[in-house]
């Protein structure tokens, strides 16, 4: 109790550089935030009781986080979580959970954060709904999925270099191409691969982004369905807003890379892909030092390897070390190569890094992506 | 059980909600007992209040609570059932000790946390939940009085953030104690099983199984109630990192 009351008194205004914006993808990642909230002198919390707790709690600060430089220099920022329940993350409760991240936008603008990132869902505030962001004078905000996109295509290419593939030879799918990291994959990686397979729900959207990268000289080729395509590519990038882990590739080339860069995942674990070779994407590392006080390491990054975290929130600690309090990343399908260029640069710069390739195991556990050989997925049917 | 306080409302004739009227009663049960013990916190305040205005306001408040008890016993009649109270439940006896300890330090701000920020957001939240799913009248008059309960509390505010303002830090202290106190009873009435054993307001078997039936269930009710309690805090300025963290150590 008398900590408590203490850690209530102490407490003075704190300077805050930047703000990330999350939601937990799983109940099993809810419920660890929620055992760390109660400590380790309360009983965790039942499996029915999360559920039934959680979507009642509003938005609001968790954790400060404190990252530095490798050039020396600390920013500080605060975590908020916007309390989206994992399991409704789908469509049917867009306007509740668009509710949720104005609440939680409110949070950072309300700590005095200078920037802003909107991780995984609740980048969808600035991808369309601009409307929808409070009003703010000293608060810019970013989607952080420049940095995202960069993460995902260092991480492929490292995959094929580990696998002694030539990418110049792919044949690159990407399901969830319209989308703001599908789309900035595309334009990175068109015109480096031999040709490019691109996958979602909107047609013309489709045909819009397959034009622009023709126009370019990338062969390309659209469908919605998913099996039209998929049979021929050897790289795969999956970036679709999906709910839950759900997405079946079930024809794609033997020895496939599939780059799962979603969040929540995209690959469904009874995905049967025979010989794949998977690998989640877009994480980055910080080199430079990463603190969460309370203590949420390991908890609000569940990454085997220590300072993992999503690119998307990578990119305003980054933008927060560099001192660019600017809304890098905004909208849907702006993301160019240029502009992933720049942020890789300054993250670099700063020691962020993309981190350890991890592969997903059928025990729901992560296994690293040894350098010199590309392990086989545990995957239900790379075995058989 | 007997009503430890009388309450004189007109009998109105009976409608159908008497299909589920036993679960309608416990809930009327509930609500009365808080409205009284509530007018009980206030006319308690008015003894120790030394400006006239905040005394008159106190016995207002007191009136009010009254009002709305008697509100909720004629809409019991309505629906055929004769609404009970016991303020001395085990469960509303702890809260109303815990104001009464507020009172014997003469701890004005404390009384209203109590009250105001814990006790009535309990209400505000549970009343509101109920007055969407309740029928005709029954339903009206819970968010006819939900609503009512809200002004006291934006009325409460003012003063308590004009507190905060002045020392937040023993404010902030002092908020925590009393959670500690008020906001855990709170918790456990709101527990999906009542894990102390009957909570001497309902009558016969516990009635959280039941609520399904009204389109309610304790879940709602506690997050809810829970819910408005951290917005509240919220409002204060109390720090939602930390708030977040009571709220999330109080018992299930």
């Amino acid at each position: 109790m008398g900590g408590s009351v203490a850690s209530v008194a102490r407490r003075r205004p704190i300077e805050v550089d930047f703000a990330l914006v999350g939601h937990q993808e799983s109940w099993r990642a809810a419920a660890d935030v929620l055992a760390v909230l109660r400590g380790p002198e309360h009983a965790p919390l039942p499996d029915d009781e999360i559920k039934d707790i959680l979507p009642w709690i509003p938005p609001r600060a968790v954790c400060h986080v404190d990252v530095g430089s490798i050039e020396g220099v600390k920013a500080r920022g605060v975590y908020i979580d916007s309390f989206i329940p994992p399991d409704r993350l789908e469509a049917a409760h867009v306007h509740q959970n668009i509710a949720r991240v104005r609440g939680a936008a409110a949070c950072a603008i309300k700590a005095g954060a200078k920037i802003v990132s909107l991780g995984g869902f609740s980048s969808i505030l600035i991808e369309g709904n601009f409307d929808q962001l409070p009003e703010t004078r000293d608060t810019v905000f970013t989607t952080g999925n420049s940095l995202t996109v960069g993460f995902i295509v260092q991480g492929v290419k490292k995959m094929c270099a580990l696998g002694g593939r030539n990418i110049l030879r792919s044949t690159l799918l990407i399901v969830g191409a319209t989308g703001d990291v599908g789309s900035g994959c595309a334009r990175v990686l068109a015109p480096i691969v031999s040709r490019v397979l691109l996958n979602a729900r909107n047609i013309g959207r489709l045909r819009i982004l397959a034009a622009e990268l023709e126009a370019s000289g990338a062969q390309v080729e659209v469908a919605t369905d998913l099996q039209q395509l998929s049979v021929e590519a050897d790289l795969v990038i999956c970036a679709a807003s999906l709910a839950s882990p759900s997405l079946l590739l079930a024809r794609i080339a033997p020895e496939a890379i599939v780059c799962d860069a979603g969040y929540p995942r995209n690959l469904s674990p009874d995905a049967e892909m025979r010989g794949a070779k998977v690998f989640f994407g877009g994480l980055g590392q910080i080199t430079g030092g990463l603190r969460f006080a309370p203590e949420f390491c390991g908890v609000l990054n569940r990454h085997p390897f220590p300072d993992v975290v999503h690119g998307c929130l990578l990119e305003g600690m980054a933008l927060a070390l560099e001192d660019r309090f600017e809304p890098f990343s905004q909208g849907r399908g702006f993301i160019t190569p240029q502009r992933v260029a720049e942020i890789e640069a300054i993250a670099a710069r700063h020691g962020i890094y993309l981190a350890p390739l991890t592969t997903p195991m059928a025990s729901g556990r992560r296994s690293c992506v040894s350098e010199g050989m590309v392990e086989r997925i545990s995957y239900k049917g790379s075995s058989r | 059980m007997e009503p430890l306080i009388g309450l004189t409302s007109p009998a109105v004739e009976c409608t159908s909600l008497s299909c589920c009227a036993p679960i309608w009663l416990d809930i009327l049960a509930q609500a009365v007992t808080g409205e009284l013990l509530a007018a009980m916190n206030y006319t308690s305040l008015s003894e120790i209040c030394d400006d006239p205005e905040e005394v008159a306001d106190a016995f207002e408040h007191a009136a009010g609570e009254r009002g709305h008890a008697a509100a909720f016993a004629a809409e019991g009649r309505k629906i055929g059932v004769e609404v009970t109270n016991n303020v001395e439940a085990k469960h509303w006896k702890r809260l109303r000790e815990a104001f009464l300890r507020c009172i014997a330090e003469r701890d004005f701000i404390g009384c209203l946390i109590v009250q105001e920020i814990m006790l009535e957001s309990f209400a505000v939240a549970s009343y509101g939940r109920v007055g969407k799913v309740a029928p005709g009248s029954l339903g009206k008059t819970f968010a006819r009085i939900a609503a009512e309960e809200e002004e006291h509390v934006d009325h409460a505010m003012a003063i308590l953030r004009a507190e905060r303002a002045l020392d937040a830090q023993r404010f902030d202290d002092k908020v925590y104690r009393l959670h500690l106190d008020v906001m855990t009873t709170l918790a456990k009435m709101l527990a999906k099983e009542c894990k102390d054993g009957h909570c001497e307001v309902c009558h016969g078997n516990c009635v959280k199984p039941s609520l399904s039936e009204v389109s309610l269930s304790t879940a709602e009710l506690r997050g809810a109630s829970l819910q408005q309690y951290l917005k509240t805090l919220d409002i204060l300025g109390l720090p939602g990192e930390v708030t977040l963290k009571w709220v999330a150590q109080l018992p299930v």
